[in-house]
């Protein structure tokens, strides 16, 4: 399942949808808002995301993974909007067979989708609101 | 003898995060010769919305859904969208 939503992010809904009793392992990624940068003392952080590429470029690297590591299931979760200290921006699920598989294929796709997936995140602290510096699309 | 509005095409550009605020708009319209690229495009539109010069090598061109080189050829039917450096996750 590969989502760009508004909501708040469900760990309970993530696990559901992994189960598969032939999965022997589970791996999860919850990505949070920290409460410093290096601006200062955040408050929140907006995301913004070019919804229907980010999902396209989201499915092409789940189909990597699935090439790569043979997974069971995958689910990956971008929250979009503003998010105070402590909620959850991302989530991604992975399961499989065994451990290897579910811990490389959840870094993996947690690495590239912060460098290859449009969504944009602006940090707001008390003295400032700045774009966060990224990386350009290839 | 076909009129020079036949030969124009306008263009709708989404933008996102820095370039959306720099701008102000979401999307903008810009009319441009048929078969254009994205080049000719991405200069028309730093003619048009000057304050995004400062901007000219920090975002690419996606058009329907990909990024692209700046000799893709593109119409009004495709979907094009200016996007900065990301910073998801």
């Amino acid at each position: 399942m590969i989502r760009i939503t508004i909501n708040h992010l469900s760990l309970q809904e993530v696990l559901r949808e992994l189960e598969d009793n032939s999965a022997g392992a589970l791996s999860i990624f919850m990505g949070n808002v920290r409460n410093r940068s290096k601006f200062g003392n955040v408050s929140e952080i907006y995301y913004e995301a070019y919804s229907e590429m980010a999902e396209e470029k989201m499915r092409e690297i789940e189909n990597e993974a699935q090439t790569k590591w043979g997974i069971k299931k995958l689910v990956a979760i971008h929250r979009i909007g503003k998010l105070k200290v402590g909620e959850t921006s991302i989530i991604i699920g992975v399961s499989s067979e065994h451990r290897h598989e579910a811990f490389e294929a959840c870094k993996y796709i947690i690495n590239n989708v912060k460098t290859r997936v449009p969504i944009w995140k602006k940090e707001v602290t008390e003295e400032s609101q700045k774009w966060t510096d990224g990386i350009l699309l290839e | 003898m076909k009129s020079n509005v036949s030969d124009n095409d306008k263009i709708k550009v989404r933008l996102f995060a820095v370039l959306r605020e720099v701008v102000g708009e979401r999307e903008i319209t810009i009319t441009v010769p048929s078969g254009i690229t994205v080049s000719y495009l991405n200069n028309v539109i730093l003619m048009k919305y000057p304050q995004l010069k400062s901007f000219s090598n920090k975002f690419v061109t996606s058009v329907n859904c990909k990024v692209t080189t700046g000799d893709t050829v593109i119409t009004s039917s495709d979907e094009i969208a200016l996007l900065p450096p990301v910073s998801g996750g």
